[in-house]
Formats: C-alpha cells, sequence, structure tokens
C-alpha cells in the first residue's frame, strides 16, 4: 500500500503503521523489552533509598496518629467530633464519599479503557487500581468508625443469619453501599492482583532463590511459567474481571449519592445525583492519578513510560468531566428555581449566600473554574501547571462532598432546628491520618510491586502487537 | 394503706403504720399462697393445743408484742425490708405538697421500690388541676443531688458528728444570749403547722425573734392591697372568669408563683372551637417580653418610667367612661400621662365586658395600687369575680416591716445569734443587709446546701428535702394539704425543718410540745385540734379523716374570705411613695425571677439549668436582654447571635455590679434592661456554681425585685451563650399557622389549606400515590394533638418528659454545641406583623417532638432496623440494635432525634440515679433516641385494661408524660381508631394542621392553629 511507512525499531523487527493514524509512541525512547524489565523491576529491587524511608516515616507516622485520634473517638465516643444535632454528618462522610470517590480513576482506566483498547492506560493503570485500592481502604475506615457503636456496627451491617432473625434493613442506603463498596473493593483488588501476576513472577525470576523475598514473589506469582497456556487464560480473566469492574464504575458512586438522594432532604434529594456523583468520582480520581503520577514520575524517572501524552490524556478527561461536574451544578440550581420548592430553593440560595458559602464557591473555584485551562493544548502538557490544577481538583472535589452535606443539614425544613459545624481537631487529624495511609500504603506498594505493569508495556510497544502485513499475505495472528 | 380509688388506678397511700392490703392483693397472695403450700395449710389448726404448738404462739405472740408496743413508726420503710405495700414492678402513687413560696400546689409522687421516681400533679388539687410547673417535676432531681450536705458540720473546726450534738451547739448558743435577741430568718412558707410551731417556739424561748425575709421580694401586689383594699396579701386571680384582661408587667402565666392554675384558668376562656366558642382578649403592656405578653392579643412595650402614668391614664379614663370620680387622687399622684392613645383603647374594652386588671408584684406599689383601683371600678374583685377575697395565698402580707425590725436590731448590735432556716441573705440580700449580718457573733445555718450564707456560719444543719418531710400547707383558696414524705431522709443526719425546730425547742425547754416526739406528731396534732374537730365532723374518727386527707392530698373547705375596706386616701399615698424608680444611672434593669432556677434555691438542678428559657432558649446562663436600639445605643448591636457569643456588659449601680452578656430580644422597651434571678450562686454545687451573674446585687436596699436604675457600660469580652435555637424566623413557611377568632367565627379556614401537596387538588385531604402498601392498624393506633392556640411555652412538658424518660442534661457546653437531649422542645418563632414590627414582634411557641409519621423518613435509612413502625403507628427506637449512624437523625424532617454523642449517662454522680424512672432504658453513648409517646405508659394501661377483662384501653387511659403535666391541657392524646376519643374528634377541627405535610411523611401529630382574638370588645 501506498501509505505504508517502515519504521526501524531498537530489536531490528519491522513494523507497519497507516501514516495517518501513526500515533506519539507510549514509551519513549525506543526501550527494549528487557530495557523496561530492567527500569521497572530495578525500583523493586534497588535498596530503599534515605528519601524513600524518610518519606515513608513521615507518612506512616501520620498514619499512626491517625489511628490513635480513631482509638480516642472509639474510647469516647463521637461528641470528640463537632458533629451535633441538625448536623448527624460532617467531615466523617465528607471524606468516605471524597476517598470513594478518588477510587474510581482506577477503575474506569483499568477497566473501561481496557475493554475500549485505549491502549495508553497500560502506563498508569497498575498505580491508578493501586491508588483505588487504597482510597477504598480509607473510606471504608469512614462508615465504620463514624457509627456510634463501631464495635457493634463492624459486624451488624451485613446480614448474616442469627437466630433472633434479625436482618439488615435491605431498605437503607447505608445497607447498599456495605454491598456496593465491599463489592467493588473485592473485584478491584482481584483485578489488580490479576494483572500483578505475570509481573510479579518476573521479579521472583529476577531474585537470588532461597531469600525470603524470592519466597513470598513465588508464593504471589501463583506458579506462573509464561507459557502460551498461562498467558491464555490469564487474558481471560482478565477480560472478565474488567467486564465486571466496568459496571461498578457506575454502580457504587451511584450508590454512594443514593445516601444523599434517597433522604427526604432538600438538596438531597434529587435525581441527578448518580450521575453528577459518578462523573464527579472519575474527575477527582483522575486528578488524584495525575498527582501520584506526576511525582512518581519524577522521583522514580519514569518520563520515559509516563509521557506528556498520558498526562494530555488524563487532562482532556479532567476537563470533560469537570464540565460534567459544573453542568450538574448549574442543574441543581435550575431545577430549584423551576421545581418551585420553596424549601428546596431556599437550601441552594442558602448554598451559595450563606453560612457555607465560603465552601460552596472553594468549590466552584477547584472545579469548575480551574479546569478550563486545559482548553489549551499547550498548559494540558505543562506539568507544573497539571500538577498544581490536580491538587485544586482534589480539593473542590472534598468541598463539593463537604457543601452538599453540611449545607442541606444545617439550613433544613424547621429554622428553630438550625445549626452549623466545624471540625474539631480530633476529626481534622483522622483525615490527615487517611492521607498518611493512603501514602504509607503507596509508597509501600512502588516499593514492592512494578508501579507499572512490565508485561503491558511490553505490548503496547512498537512491533509487539499482531499485525496484518500486507506484504505478506500469510495471517499472521 | 393501699386502696385502688381512682379510675386512673392511682394508688393513694396514707401511712405506713396502718397498712393493709387491698382486696385485690390479698386475692393474689391467697392464689400464690394455695401454689406456693401444701393443700391445707390455710385449714384451722386442730382444737386442743399441743406443748409444741403452744410454745410456738407463744414466743410469736412474745416476738408480736415486742413490735407491737412500739410507737408507731411514721418513717417510710426503705427497701432493705421488703415492705407489705410494695409490690416490685408497680408503682404506688402518694399524694402530697410542693410549696413555692407561699403557693402550696398539690403533688402525686411516684414511687417504685420505695423511691420517688416522677412527679406530677394532683387533679383534686385546685392549684394544679393534675398540672404541674417545670420547678415541682425537677424538685426530683434536687432529693438525689449529691451536693447536699450530708452531715452537721462546722464548729471551731470540731466535727458536729451528728444531728444532735449540733442542736445541742445551737441550744448553747441560744441559751448564752445574755438578755440579747436571737433571730430566726425564714423563707415564706405556707404551712399553719410550721408557723404555729415557730410560734411555740417563740413562746418557749425568750427573745426569740422572727423574721420572714425569702430569697426574691415582691411586696408591691401586698403593699397596694393593704393600702388601698386593707388586705395585706396578695390575690389568686381566676382568669377564666375575665373577659379582657390588661396585663401591666405582670406574667402571670411565666414566673408567678401560680402559674400553673393560671395558664389553666386562663386557657378555659380562651376555646375558639366547640359550642361554647369563646375568647377572652388579652392585652399586655410590658418592659420585658414575657410568656404572658407572647400570648397577648395585643402588645404594646412600655418603658418602667411609664408605667404609673399609663396605667393613671387608664384609671382616668374608665373612671370618666363609667361617669364616676373616684380615685381621681390617685389619678393626680400618678403623675403624668403615658401611652394615653392605648389607654384610652384598652379602658373601653375593659368596661365593655368583665374587664381585669393585672400588674407584676414586682412592678411596685404605686403600680400595683392604681390597677386594684381599676379593678374595684371594673368590678373585678369580689365574690364569684376574677379577684375572690375567698383566693388569697396564705401569709402573702407584706415583709417591709419585719424586715425593718431585723434591720434595727442589727443596727442596734442586739442580736446575739441568727438562725438562717432555709435562706440565704448572703446570696440574696441587699449587701448592707449581709453586711450588717456577718457582724452577728453567732450565725447558724439549716439548710439543704452549703450555701452562700452556711459557709458564714459556725453551725451547719442538713435540712431535709420536701419529699423527705412531713408537714401540710393551706392553699389559696382555703383548703388543707398534708405533705407526706416519699422517702426517709438520704442523709441519715438531715431532719425536716419542723424535726429541727422542735427537736431545738427541746432542747431548750425539756417540755416543749409536751410528748410529741417528732414534727408528724405536732401536724397529726395540729389537724386534730384545728380542723377535725371543727370542720370534719362527716368523718367518725380523727384517723379516717386523716386518711382520707392524705389519700386526696386535700381537704376542702371554705375559709372566710378577707374583708376588704377601701380607703382611696392611703391609696393615693401609696402611688405617690412610689412612682419613682430607685438607683442612679441612664438605663432601666428588670429583674424578675427566672423562668428555669425562679429564686435561686434550686438551681443546683441540671434539668432546670438545661431548660431553654421560654422566650429566649437561653439556658445555663442569665443574659441582659435589651431591645435592637438599646443596643445601638450601647454600640453592641449587630452581633451575630447564631454564633453563640454575645458581647459583655458591666451592669452597676450604686447597689453593686455584675457582668452580663447583653443580648437583642425583639419586644424589649427601649433603655431597658432585664434579666433574672436565680444565677450566680457561687457556693451551692458543682452544676450551679459560677452560673450567669447574680442579679440580687443590683437591688436596692429593701431588696425587693423589680426596677432599678442602673449604668451600663461595655466591658470588652465575649461570653459564650448556649441557645438550643439560633434562627427565629418562619422564612414564610407554612410550619406554624395562625388565624383569628373572627375567622373561626365565620367559618373561614381558607389559611388551612394553602399547604401545596404535590398530586393533590387544591382542598383535597387524600393521599398522595405511594409505591409501598399502607399500614393496616388493626388495634390501636397512637396520634396526638397539640392547641398551638393553649400552649404558652412554660416548658413544663419538657421537664416532665425528661424526668419520665430518663433524659440526660449534658452541660453549658454541648449544648452550645448542639447536643442537648431533649425530646420535646419548644420552639419559638417571631411573627411580624404590620401592626408589630421586628421591634415588637408577635411570638408564637410550637411544641415539637417525634411526629411518628405513618410514613417515616428515619425508618427505611436504618441499615440495622432499629427504628421501626410498630402495629399501633408507633416510631420505635430500639437502643440495643442501635449503632448509631445518624442517618435517621439526618433524614429527620423535624430533626427531633437526639443523639448520645457521649457517655452522658456514666457521668452522673450517684445518688442522681435513682431519679431514673426505672420502666425506661437509660441509653449508653453512640445510640439514637427521642419520643416514644411515653411507650411505658401506654403498656402499664393495657396492662390496666387486661386486668380488668377489656381489649382496648379507653380513651383518657393513656396519657403521655408531657400532656400530664401542661397546665393549659393543649396536649390531646389518644386511639385515633376509636372514632369517640379526644383525639379522633380533635384532629377533625378545622383548626388541624400537619407540620409539613407536604412532604407527605404523614405525622401522626395535629397541631390546632394558633388563634389570636384581634377584635377589639367593644
Amino acid at each position: 500500500m501506498e501509505t505504508v511507512e517502515q519504521t526501524k525499531v531498537a530489536g531490528g523487527r519491522a513494523h507497519t503503521a497507516p501514516k495517518e493514524v501513526l500515533r506519539e509512541p507510549l514509551a519513549l525512547g525506543s526501550p527494549t523489552l528487557s530495557d523496561i524489565t530492567n527500569k521497572i523491576a530495578g525500583i523493586v529491587e534497588q535498596k530503599p533509598t534515605a528519601k524513600f524511608m524518610m518519606a515513608l516515616a513521615a507518612s506512616a507516622a501520620l498514619a499512626g496518629w491517625g489511628v490513635a485520634c480513631i482509638a480516642y473517638t472509639i474510647a469516647v465516643g463521637i461528641g470528640v467530633w463537632g458533629l451535633n444535632n441538625p448536623l448527624g454528618w460532617g467531615w466523617d462522610i465528607t471524606n468516605f464519599v471524597f476517598w470513594v470517590g478518588i477510587g474510581h480513576a482506577g477503575t474506569l482506566i483499568s477497566a473501561v479503557l481496557y475493554l475500549f483498547r485505549q491502549k495508553w492506560r497500560t502506563a498508569i493503570n497498575r498505580a491508578a487500581e493501586a491508588m483505588t485500592i487504597f482510597a477504598v481502604i480509607c473510606a471504608l475506615l469512614f462508615p465504620l468508625i463514624h457509627t456510634g457503636r463501631p464495635w457493634l456496627a463492624a459486624y451488624w451491617l451485613t446480614p448474616y443469619p442469627n437466630q433472633m432473625q434479625m436482618w439488615t434493613n435491605f431498605r437503607s442506603p447505608l445497607e447498599w453501599d456495605v454491598f456496593a463498596v465491599g463489592t467493588y473493593f473485592t473485584v478491584s483488588l482481584m483485578f489488580w492482583f490479576t494483572g500483578l501476576v505475570p509481573d510479579l513472577a518476573t521479579i521472583r525470576n529476577r531474585m537470588k532463590e532461597g531469600t525470603i523475598s524470592h519466597k513470598v514473589y513465588t508464593f504471589f506469582s501463583l506458579g506462573w511459567t509464561g507459557s502460551m497456556r498461562n498467558w491464555h487464560h490469564y487474558e481471560i480473566a482478565y477480560m472478565i474481571l474488567a467486564a465486571v469492574s466496568t459496571p461498578l464504575v457506575l454502580s457504587v458512586h451511584s450508590i454512594v449519592s443514593f445516601d444523599f438522594a434517597v433522604s427526604v432532604l432538600p438538596g438531597w434529594h434529587t435525581t441527578i445525583f448518580p450521575p453528577y456523583f459518578v462523573a464527579g468520582a472519575i474527575f477527582s480520581g483522575f486528578a488524584m492519578v495525575l498527582t501520584l503520577m506526576i511525582i512518581a514520575r519524577e522521583v522514580l524517572d519514569l518520563h520515559q513510560f509516563i509521557t506528556l501524552k498520558h498526562i494530555d490524556n488524563m487532562n482532556k478527561i479532567i476537563l470533560t468531566t469537570g464540565m460534567i461536574v459544573g453542568y450538574a451544578y448549574a442543574m441543581e440550581f435550575f431545577i430549584a428555581w423551576y421545581g418551585a420548592n420553596p424549601y428546596e430553593r431556599f437550601v441552594f440560595i442558602n448554598r451559595a449566600t450563606g453560612d457555607y458559602a465560603w465552601s460552596y464557591w472553594s468549590m466552584i473555584f477547584c472545579n469548575v473554574i480551574s479546569p478550563q485551562f486545559f482548553w489549551s493544548a499547550k498548559l494540558r502538557r505543562n506539568i507544573p501547571l497539571t500538577f498544581i490544577l490536580s491538587i485544586f481538583v482534589n480539593i473542590g472535589m472534598w468541598f463539593e462532598r463537604f457543601t452538599i452535606i453540611s449545607t442541606t443539614l444545617h439550613h433544613d425544613f424547621l429554622p428553630a432546628s438550625w445549626g452549623y459545624y466545624s471540625p474539631t481537631w480530633v476529626e481534622i487529624s483522622i483525615f490527615a491520618g487517611t492521607f498518611g495511609l493512603f501514602l504509607t500504603l503507596f509508597l509501600l506498594f512502588t516499593k514492592y510491586v512494578p508501579i507499572i505493569a512490565i508485561a503491558e508495556v511490553k505490548g503496547v510497544l512498537p512491533g509487539n502487537q499482531p499485525t496484518h502485513h500486507h506484504d505478506d499475505h500469510a495471517h499472521a495472528h | 394503706m393501699f386502696h385502688d380509688t381512682s379510675s386512673e388506678g392511682r394508688t393513694y397511700w396514707k401511712s405506713v403504720d396502718e397498712i393493709h392490703p387491698t382486696p385485690e392483693t390479698q386475692a393474689v397472695l391467697a392464689k400464690s399462697r394455695s401454689n406456693e403450700f401444701p393443700e391445707n395449710y390455710d385449714a384451722a389448726p386442730p382444737s386442743g393445743v399441743n406443748r409444741r404448738t403452744f410454745m410456738g404462739l407463744l414466743s410469736a405472740s412474745m416476738a408480736l408484742t415486742a413490735v407491737g408496743c412500739r410507737r408507731p413508726d411514721h418513717k417510710i420503710i426503705s427497701t432493705v425490708r421488703q415492705a407489705e405495700y410494695t409490690s416490685p414492678g408497680l408503682p404506688n402513687y402518694y399524694s402530697t405538697v410542693y410549696s413555692n413560696g407561699n403557693a402550696a400546689i398539690g403533688l402525686l409522687v411516684k414511687v417504685r421500690e420505695g423511691r420517688p421516681t416522677k412527679i406530677e400533679g394532683n387533679d383534686l388539687h385546685p392549684a394544679s388541676n393534675g398540672a404541674s410547673s417545670a420547678q415541682m417535676q425537677a424538685s426530683l432531681l434536687n432529693l438525689y443531688d449529691p451536693d447536699r450536705v450530708l452531715k452537721p458540720a462546722r464548729s471551731g473546726g470540731k466535727s458536729l458528728s451528728t444531728l444532735d450534738n449540733a442542736l445541742e451547739t445551737v441550744a448553747k448558743a441560744i441559751q448564752s444570749a445574755n438578755g440579747k435577741s436571737v433571730y430566726l430568718l425564714m423563707g415564706e412558707h405556707a404551712s399553719p403547722s410550721l408557723a404555729k410551731l415557730v410560734s411555740e417556739l417563740q413562746t418557749a424561748t425568750s427573745g426569740l425573734k422572727v423574721a420572714i425575709i425569702p430569697d426574691l421580694v415582691a411586696n408591691g401586689a401586698a403593699e397596694a392591697n393593704k393600702a388601698l383594699l386593707g388586705f395585706d396579701g396578695e390575690f389568686v386571680v381566676d382568669y377564666s372568669k375575665a373577659d379582657v384582661i390588661l396585663s401591666v408587667d405582670a406574667d402571670f402565666l411565666g414566673s408567678d408563683k401560680m402559674s400553673v392554675r393560671n395558664i389553666r384558668t386562663f386557657a378555659q376562656n380562651r376555646k375558639p372551637h366547640g359550642e361554647h366558642a369563646h375568647m377572652s382578649r388579652l392585652l399586655a403592656v410590658e418592659s420585658n417580653y414575657t410568656l404572658t405578653g407572647a400570648q397577648a392579643d395585643k402588645r404594646v412595650r412600655i418603658s418602667p418610667e411609664e408605667i404609673t402614668g399609663f396605667l393613671g391614664a387608664v384609671l382616668a379614663e374608665v373612671s370618666s367612661l363609667k361617669s364616676s370620680n373616684r380615685f381621681s387622687s390617685l389619678v393626680s399622684a400618678a403623675g403624668a400621662a403615658y401611652k394615653t392613645e392605648e389607654a384610652k383603647a384598652f379602658a373601653k374594652e375593659l368596661i365593655a365586658k368583665q374587664g381585669l386588671v393585672v400588674v407584676g408584684a414586682h412592678a411596685g406599689v404605686a403600680a400595683n395600687t392604681l390597677g386594684q383601683a381599676i379593678n374595684v371600678l371594673l368590678e373585678a374583685i369580689g365574690e364569684g369575680k376574677p379577684m375572690d377575697p375567698a383566693h388569697t395565698l396564705p401569709m402573702s402580707n407584706s415583709k417591709v416591716s419585719e424586715l425593718a425590725k431585723l434591720r434595727a436590731d442589727l443596727a442596734s448590735k442586739n442580736i446575739a445569734t441568727i438562725i438562717y432556716a432555709d435562706v440565704n441573705p448572703y446570696y440574696s440580700a441587699h449587701k448592707e443587709l449581709s453586711e450588717a449580718l456577718a457582724q452577728v457573733p453567732n450565725q447558724i445555718a439549716f439548710s439543704q446546701y452549703d450555701t452562700e450564707t452556711a459557709a458564714k456560719c459556725t453551725v451547719f444543719i442538713p435540712v431535709a428535702h420536701g419529699l423527705e418531710s412531713w408537714g401540710d400547707a393551706k392553699n389559696f383558696d382555703g383548703s388543707l394539704s398534708i405533705q407526706q414524705p416519699l422517702i426517709s431522709p438520704l442523709n441519715t443526719s438531715s431532719a425536716s425543718l419542723g424535726d429541727i425546730l422542735l427537736m431545738l425547742g427541746k432542747k431548750l425547754k425539756a417540755d416543749f410540745y409536751g410528748d410529741k416526739a417528732s414534727y408528724y406528731d405536732v401536724v397529726r396534732a395540729n389537724w386534730e385540734t384545728e380542723w377535725h374537730a371543727v370542720g370534719s365532723q362527716a368523718f367518725q374518727s380523727f384517723d379516717a379523716f386523716w386518711e382520707q386527707v392524705m389519700r386526696d392530698g386535700i381537704w376542702k373547705r371554705t375559709s372566710g374570705a378577707v374583708s376588704l375596706s377601701i380607703n382611696e386616701s392611703n391609696g393615693a399615698a401609696a402611688v405617690a411613695s412610689g412612682t419613682k424608680i430607685s438607683g442612679k444611672g441612664d438605663y432601666t434593669l428588670l429583674i424578675t425571677p427566672s423562668y428555669a432556677v425562679g429564686d435561686g434555691s434550686m438551681a443546683n438542678n441540671g434539668w432546670l439549668q438545661e431548660l431553654p428559657d421560654g422566650i429566649t432558649k437561653i439556658t445555663w446562663d442569665n443574659v441582659a436582654l435589651v431591645s435592637q436600639a438599646t443596643a445601638q445605643k450601647l454600640g453592641l448591636a449587630g452581633i451575630d447571635q447564631t454564633k453563640m457569643k454575645a458581647p459583655v456588659v458591666k451592669i452597676s449601680n450604686e447597689n453593686g455590679s455584675i457582668e452580663l452578656p447583653l443580648w437583642v430580644q425583639p419586644g424589649v422597651a427601649d433603655g431597658v434592661l432585664a434579666t433574672v434571678t436565680g444565677y450566680g450562686r457561687t457556693h451551692v454545687g458543682v452544676v450551679a456554681d459560677n452560673v450567669g451573674a447574680n442579679a440580687y446585687s443590683l437591688l436596692g436596699a429593701s431588696g425587693e425585685i423589680g426596677y432599678v436604675k442602673v449604668s451600663v457600660e461595655n466591658a470588652g469580652k465575649m461570653h459564650p451563650v448556649a441557645t438550643t435555637q439560633q434562627h427565629h424566623d418562619l422564612m414564610g413557611r407554612k410550619i406554624v399557622q395562625e388565624t383569628t377568632f373572627e375567622k373561626i367565627k365565620n367559618h373561614d379556614h381558607e389559611l388551612f389549606e394553602a399547604v401545596h401537596v404535590p398530586g393533590r387538588a387544591h382542598g383535597d385531604k387524600s393521599l398522595p400515590y405511594s409505591i409501598t402498601a399502607k399500614y393496616d392498624y388493626k388495634g390501636h393506633r397512637w396520634a396526638m394533638n397539640i392547641d398551638l392556640s393553649a400552649c404558652v411555652g412554660c416548658g413544663a412538658c419538657v421537664i416532665a418528659c425528661q424526668s419520665e424518660n430518663n433524659i440526660s442534661t449534658v452541660g453549658k457546653e454541648q449544648v452550645i454545641n448542639g447536643r442537648e437531649m431533649h425530646w420535646m422542645r419548644l420552639d419559638r418563632y417571631y411573627v411580624s406583623t404590620s401592626e408589630r414590627g421586628a421591634d415588637n414582634p408577635e411570638m408564637i411557641t410550637q411544641p415539637m417532638l417525634c411526629q411518628h409519621c405513618e410514613n417515616a423518613p428515619c425508618e427505611n435509612v436504618c441499615p440495622v432496623a432499629a427504628t421501626t413502625h410498630s402495629p399501633e403507628g408507633l416510631n420505635e427506637m430500639t437502643y440495643n440494635r442501635c449503632v448509631g449512624t445518624r442517618y435517621c437523625l439526618n433524614n429527620c424532617p423535624y430533626k427531633v432525634r437526639r443523639f448520645n454523642f457521649l457517655n452522658y449517662n456514666k457521668e452522673k454522680r450517684s445518688p442522681i440515679e435513682f431519679s431514673a424512672n426505672p420502666e425506661v432504658t437509660v441509653r449508653m453513648r453512640g445510640v439514637m433516641e427521642k419520643c416514644t409517646f411515653c411507650v411505658q405508659r401506654l403498656h402499664q394501661a393495657k396492662w390496666k385494661a387486661k386486668d380488668a377483662g377489656r381489649a382496648r384501653i379507653q380513651d383518657g387511659e393513656a396519657v403521655t408524660a408531657c400532656q400530664q403535666a401542661c397546665p393549659a391541657a393543649a396536649i390531646t392524646f389518644g386511639d385515633v381508631n376509636d372514632p369517640n376519643s379526644a383525639v379522633a374528634k380533635g384532629r377533625e377541627d378545622h383548626r388541624g394542621f400537619l407540620v409539613l405535610e407536604e412532604i407527605n411523611v404523614r405525622p401522626q401529630i395535629t397541631y390546632l392553629a394558633k388563634v389570636r382574638n384581634t377584635t377589639p370588645i367593644a
């Protein structure tokens, strides 16, 4: 064909592709297969640096402080938080929704983009999935510790057969949460682990036999040999898990939004919540992936694999979901006006002008205004700006949840019962502690697990895909 | 004895020494005996007593002799031994009497296993009519207060270990007076026996003088009656007999001692519905916003300086309308007329129908004299009139002369010993008086608490609580009540005041009161000689009479009405003497009793401290209330009260100086600061110490509450103020609905159909479509009606609920955090109208409690099914299933659920836990709670019905605690499945509306719209 162009790659194999679909390479510098293995597995194999140890110590200390504050809360009672009568929820559920939302990007990248054959996902999917799991761990803390009696909630929230025939209330959105988030966590973990098996086996193979780490990696690589048969099963399993995960991207945050939407309260009782929450979750999830990957890219020198193209793509998603979220904000106000429900109308006016207006406008600035920079292709590839905006988006999404919870609860139906809420040092510490926990887990992840999917990156290198050679009429699948 | 006398199944106990089981109990006993013992246990013993039986009978009779020879023991038997009359698990009800100063109110006290757990009003008692006040209810908590003093103490460092030792010391002190006088200072009381005992003690002890110096002094009414009517005392007004009531700074529905009765009689003549629809018209002229002003059909703000001038103008107008020139000297003595326009209009209304003027006793003698003069013209005083000479408070005479004598004796240093019998002048008296008292060498305190006064004394003797003491009381209508103890004194070293005085008398004179060994004997003997002998021939024996009175709690008799003789010139002199407000300063401070803690003697009471003020909703503090204009003048306007912080002002005059947080209260007259007594205790207990500031310290030398001139300056700091309500505007929402009597009479019900329910046509009352099946209420279906027109917001229901349901108090800090636990709260909204602007808004109180929604939003969101719908329509809370997600709280549109954020119950100090109702679970932290419609009472009513062989509870058998306490009878409760029940009929009233009906939660509480009689009576 006249448009076919020959490309030389390292390793000397020929690859042909139509010129107009020729894309930016997903790994820069034309690495060889062994380059990739050495680079990524090397991160695991090298001795932890002093910087790493300091970072780990700092985040572990923060996590420890959070755990101490959780212990204090459980020992004394929820009264050590700032919650009160009209505001039964505050930072606790804000943080829960915030962390669950962050967890969304992982599944979206690993499952949905996989099914849509978005190959650029390979550089970031492993870290994004890890982030999902860690974020969901942080999120799962809150539904448990926010209860008045967590020692009972820990098992009473699960339906288990008992002599009293006392079941959970299946009508409660909180019960749906238990299933939704529980399922999400389980599936995400399985999906992540399945994807890890070939890479763990790679590390195993590079380890000195007889060491403890060799044994551990041997155990977790599940006897992977890299045979065709292994790969065959792996690909099928991975595909099935991706298919199972995909609906979860929509279901988890839809169900989390039901915590609000199913209520009777103005500002919560609205049908726009499920799509709006899902979009917001993806929005915040991508922002968090960006934050982490930009740091990892610099610290671990992964410029080769996490390229500007990746960042550009993610920024596009942030722009899109940010616009969806902005549309939802506007639509809430429109419906509040159009619906002519005086309570709802009041809640939205109060949201923008009342006691928590500072929170609302922080949210608008971070979520609606700041992503507008990404209309510019140049700015989408500007690392410092992307880094700053990704943090803005996360702040904004935290404020979104806080605004929804606090503005609706603090001024609802009867003015006589209105109140105000601000957190205590305990709540702030617990939230900070979840960041400590998240970072601790993430740092350990970078140290013990290949943070980029070695096998998958190899798969997206030019020439490694099954290709149809037009000059060779034999099918080479 | 143990008689089931009333249809409610209340058991009135008479005395322990003559206990007989009821026939029912006997039947139960016989049954259990027949099961427990062999068949022929009850068979007669074989004739011919053998040796063993003889010995047995002999020893048994010896033992019986030993027991039987004892003087009847009048003390309550402690539950260490099983008392014959108590059935474990079943409550007994005993009648007794509660005295708020000299105002006696009958009580029924519920006793479980020997300890009082709940106070209720005695429905046979005319001051109570079955209702109660917040203080009456809360006095139970003082009984179990750990801060009450346990032992006699303080004699130059030596321990006075026993009551006897301590009294010995007191007696010696009295005997060594060396010709100087000994003073016994007492508070107001209504007890004829105590009065007699004190006078006997005076006879027995030379040089013993007695002065009544209550903490709270308001002589205005008594002085005015003395001057104008020749009667030194106070009337108890029957508001049901008045058609037009002009209330001038009189808070007869609020801080008045007789407010429980006043609310009832006032409500009786304000029934806008039914066949005999009638409403009196209340015109309120006041300087502070009171609960009475909140009920007013027309309310006018007045500066205290203008009160006499205004009343003078009303008097002048009434006389001219009546074409009488009586009391013209009073009119001229009243000085310049104020608010003449209103005076003219009000006078016209007052004469149109039965008019009545009530003036606050604290408003001084001039204003009260003018008020009584108008009443004379209106013919409001007399037999069968609102002010009936047969209805007066006992011993309510003016205390001015007694105080003058005490002062003179103090000035001449002629007092050797002074005994404070449960009074606290070091807290409440003017500083000159307390400084003079401090000069007395020997000071002795008989007191419940180690008070400010007791701390200055050399001997301290603990006095028992009213529920631990025998006594009696004369009621306002001349009837008499016996005060019987419900429990032996918890502090074994304490005794009732009567017992202490009797023992002291015996120390001073061996044959004092002859063989009467205890105050119980004194009271009994008094009743035998004074009352049984003269007026109770219907009873064959005194014992039968005594039993009957103890059972009923009252002996109705008519005593002679006081005689009145009008003396206009004395009246004019009284008016002239008191038109000026004492003190120096630019502002006028109004000091009245606190709605919660009253005069301060009950201040160490968490329930009362945490009871939100009826108007301001402030707990745990007294504040200085001012109008917006005054705050602006002080440069302290614009403070956001929702932040629960207030600027502190220093209020001072020549008498003293206090610091109070400044609080803007709409409706207060400009230039006026209003505050309350009862706070600023420094030496009483952990609850009350250093809460608020002591307003008594600004009062003039007479110690009378009322108005004083003060200067005010910014103290330059902020003080946290714990309010339970920070938003006061209805925001245009139809949460509370109002109408006028005019509209009701014209059958204009438009107002109540204005709520738009989606999917429902205008006027259609059918329920919107629901995807869930409707509940099928086969048995009972409980519901409540609350008449907003009757409710005055007194707070009795709040404390009754707290007492009945073991609701924790949480403390000031937690109230600021918004964590108060009251299941029943009184929402208060201001309403501005075209006639009444933001500086004098109308006020509406709405009792808010769990609405027991049929379509309850809390039920479906609980993940563990801890809150569920009962087959009888109750929204039930299963505490031990609750894990505390608080979703139910969030989703409650009425925000009536209460979460135990901390382990409030664990923080209670013993023996406070004994005040708990054993029928209600005590909740731990992390658990949600809320109104249960007193489900324990419903169960008891069911058991009663079942025992009586009925399948259903009859209307009126199930009574909730709030309903029972309500002095206005604003709450109706019952079964709506019974079409003839009061609640089923009441909810059909055109005034009925559901709060937030439009969100289709289907509440089971129907509110009846507030009605105001806005049309002037002509």
